[in-house]
């Protein structure tokens, strides 16, 4: 099994259309075009599925960044 | 800055990137990669298709995976997503973006529960009879309300989503001891719907209840995107759904495969004839050798409907032979195969003769071998033929052939279903051929007898078939919808004709379309187009003596016809030369015109053809 960065990187890459050397944590989801609320609910979607994890509605919104999204999956991943 | 040339081979390296990927996040994430390249309409008229999805939920996510699937066939689409929840609006009002978008195709996507009342589940079971008749009239009213305008402020296909029969229903298990139980509610929609758009050539009923049935109704809805997002089915199940809608895109754009092309060992029956003879191989009403017999019940069930069978096996003919001829359990024999390759040549040769004998595109044949190995040598020697990855294990043959789902048309005609009998008749035509000395005297035994009449609404699918999918004997190969053909049929200085041939060996039906236009005093021929099976019998020539005709009735003077060079319709470009009308110029594009004077002309029936009046 791929490690777990890997396979959220995958998904991020995917989702935000974006080279995964271009991806960073500091990418803002207001600022940055691709990632409108379509593309936020996929990604949400696509980490539950793929990690069998599941996010509140709260933490949904408090998903500003790649960094947040990263941190968030860590915290789920660890409890 | 994007150069065209740049982006059309970026959309191929999109696609090239997810081709063997089905996942809806890769099939999504292609769809938004493409968009942003910002493509232009395709110039590429056989290729471009417009599609739109409008209705109830957020429709993006199925639209996406639509327009990719499209694309992996090879089509150029344009794709335009209803508003969430304003299919009404947009149906409605003539002057909406949906329409300005001039769909091809439009899959009407509405839920239930947005067309009934909020506490319609919750109240259902306290509801009379007589109420619940009524809320299943409304609802049904209200979506073919729409349906019915999406149909009459366009000109493309409507495809309506049925109701998804629920798998709740508040009365458990005597939900069936009603009358009108909550299942039975939505079973008689779906019938209610069915009717209404039985006789409609351009609207058709798509059958969500099955499609989520078969993938398992329990699995298609993900509530979390549901609550989220109103995306009502889960990742999973959104490709899958894409795929069905994209058999109307193949069906429309004539991709429609024709012909199925079957190796013999191990693929119509177990074991190899060649070794263990006629008595040693697996095929029979009992294990082993039952999956075969159901393997070819299954064929034989396309064969009935107008698919060509064909064999490619490496064999001695007569071991070969014996059980398609012999063997008391073979289902397809003799008489069902249009023709056969039985030799040890390589098989991408046997399918260059075959496509050749038959007359028919290597684009539109079937592979079915149980080999990998001449799998793989057909694929990369004849990449137009569609091969199917077989399953090692024969009990799944059958399933696999049922999953290809690369026949549909959107019409079912008479001569769709009686193509496989032609088929034979043509192999028997060509023997006789051969024992028959001149041409004339072949044609002279075969009793032709050919009917040309301006079409009736019974003919009409099967001439709007026609128009789509002519190429080789095609003047002029301009494609024209349903509904274009009713408005040539409906003016009065347009004609529409069809010609139906029959003779000795079989009825062929309509096989050949001509379109009139009658301009001050000339009797114009826009199109004129006939089946290739036909071709060689004259039959042409007749059809084209009756168009006189009817350009003499109408008072012509002249009848014009132009042709319009194309890869494929060489066959057809020295009609008017051979039929005494004289070239009257060339376009720059190489389109000739031809003039046929009435006054001194006349086109008199072949004698060994007789016109079959009304």
């Amino acid at each position: 099994m791929k490690k777990s960065e890997e396979r959220l990187t995958n998904i991020l890459v995917k989702v935000l259309l974006i080279e995964p050397e271009d991806l960073s944590d500091d990418i803002r989801r207001k600022e940055y075009e691709e990632w409108d609320s379509m593309a936020h609910l996929l990604l949400v979607s696509e980490i539950e599925n793929e990690f069998g994890v599941f996010f509140e509605d709260e933490e949904v919104i408090d998903m500003w960044t790649v960094g947040d999204v990263k941190a968030a999956l860590q915290k789920k991943l660890a409890t | 800055m994007v150069t065209k040339m740049n982006s059309s081979e970026a959309v191929d390296n999109i696609l090239e990137s997810i081709k063997d990927e089905d996942s809806y996040l890769d099939l999504w994430s292609a769809y938004k990669r493409i968009q942003k390249l910002e493509l232009g309409p395709s110039e590429d008229k056989k290729k471009a298709i417009r599609l739109a999805l409008i209705g109830s939920s957020t429709l993006e996510p199925v639209a996406a995976c639509l327009d990719i699937k499209t694309r992996l066939m090879g089509l150029k689409p344009k794709t335009f997503v209803g508003g969430f929840n304003t299919y009404r609006q947009e149906a409605l009002d003539d002057s909406s973006s949906l329409y300005s978008h001039e769909p091809d195709l439009i899959v009407l996507a509405v839920d239930a529960a947005s067309l009934l009342d909020d506490l319609f589940t919750a109240n259902f079971v306290r509801m009379e009879e007589e109420e619940r008749q009524e809320h299943l009239e409304k609802m049904v009213h209200d979506l073919v309300g729409v349906a019915e305008a999406l149909k009459n402020n366009g000109s493309g296909l409507v495809i309506v989503n049925n109701f998804i029969v629920p798998e709740f229903t508040p009365l458990g298990i005597v939900d069936n001891k009603e009358k009108t139980g909550l299942r039975r509610f939505f079973r008689e929609a779906n019938r209610m719907l069915e009717s209404t758009f039985r006789d409609e050539s351009r609207m058709f009923v798509f059958d969500l209840d099955s499609a989520t049935a078969d993938y398992g109704k329990s699995r298609v809805v993900d509530w979390k995107t549901y609550y989220r997002g109103s995306v009502p089915f889960a990742a999973e199940f959104i490709p899958t759904l894409a795929s069905e809608y994209a058999r109307y895109a193949s069906a429309f754009k004539g991709l429609t495969k024709k012909c199925i092309v079957l190796d013999l060992d191990n693929t119509l029956w177990g074991g190899v004839v060649g070794e263990e003879g006629m008595e040693g191989i697996k095929l029979g009403p009992t294990s082993p050798g039952i999956e075969y017999l159901e393997f070819q019940k299954s064929l034989m069930s396309l064969y009935n409907r107008g698919v060509i069978l064909a064999v490619n096996s490496k064999n001695n003919w007569d071991d070969a032979m014996k059980p398609i001829r012999e063997h008391p359990h073979q289902i397809l024999r003799e008489e069902h195969f249009a023709a056969f390759r039985i030799n040890w040549q390589n098989k991408a040769q046997n399918f260059l003769e075959l496509a050749e004998e038959i007359n028919i595109g290597l684009d539109s044949m079937v592979f079915i071998d149980d080999n990998p190995h001449e799998r793989a040598q057909v694929r990369q020697a004849v990449p137009d033929v569609m091969v199917v990855e077989m399953p090692d294990n024969p009990q799944l043959y059958r399933k696999t052939l049922e999953n290809l789902k690369v026949f549909d048309v959107l019409s079912l005609t008479q001569e769709d279903m009686k193509r496989g009998e032609m088929y034979v008749g043509k192999r028997k035509r060509a023997e006789l051929e051969e024992k028959t000395g001149s041409i004339e005297d072949f044609l002279r035994t075969l009793n032709l007898k050919v009917h040309v009449q301006q079409v009736d609404k019974f003919g009409k699918p099967r001439v709007v078939q026609l128009i789509g999918k002519t190429n080789q004997f095609n003047l002029t190969t301009r494609r024209y919808t349903d509904s274009e053909v009713e408005s040539f049929r409906e003016s009065d200085d347009s004609a529409v004709f069809s010609m139906a041939v029959k003779d000795k060996f079989g009825d062929e039906g309509i096989v050949g379309v001509a379109i009139t236009k009658i301009e001050a005093n000339d009797c114009i021929i826009d199109s004129f187009l006939m089946s290739c099976r036909v071709i060689g019998r004259s039959v042409e020539t007749a059809f084209l003596s009756k168009i006189v005709s009817y350009a003499r009735e109408r008072d012509a003077n002249r009848v014009i016809g132009e042709v319009i060079p194309t890869k494929k319709n060489a066959p057809a470009r020295d009609f008017y030369e051979r039929h005494g009308f004289e070239e009257v110029g060339t376009s720059p594009e190489g389109v000739t015109r031809w003039v046929l004077d009435l006054e001194k002309e006349d086109i008199p029936v072949p004698d060994w053809i007789q016109m079959v009046e009304e």
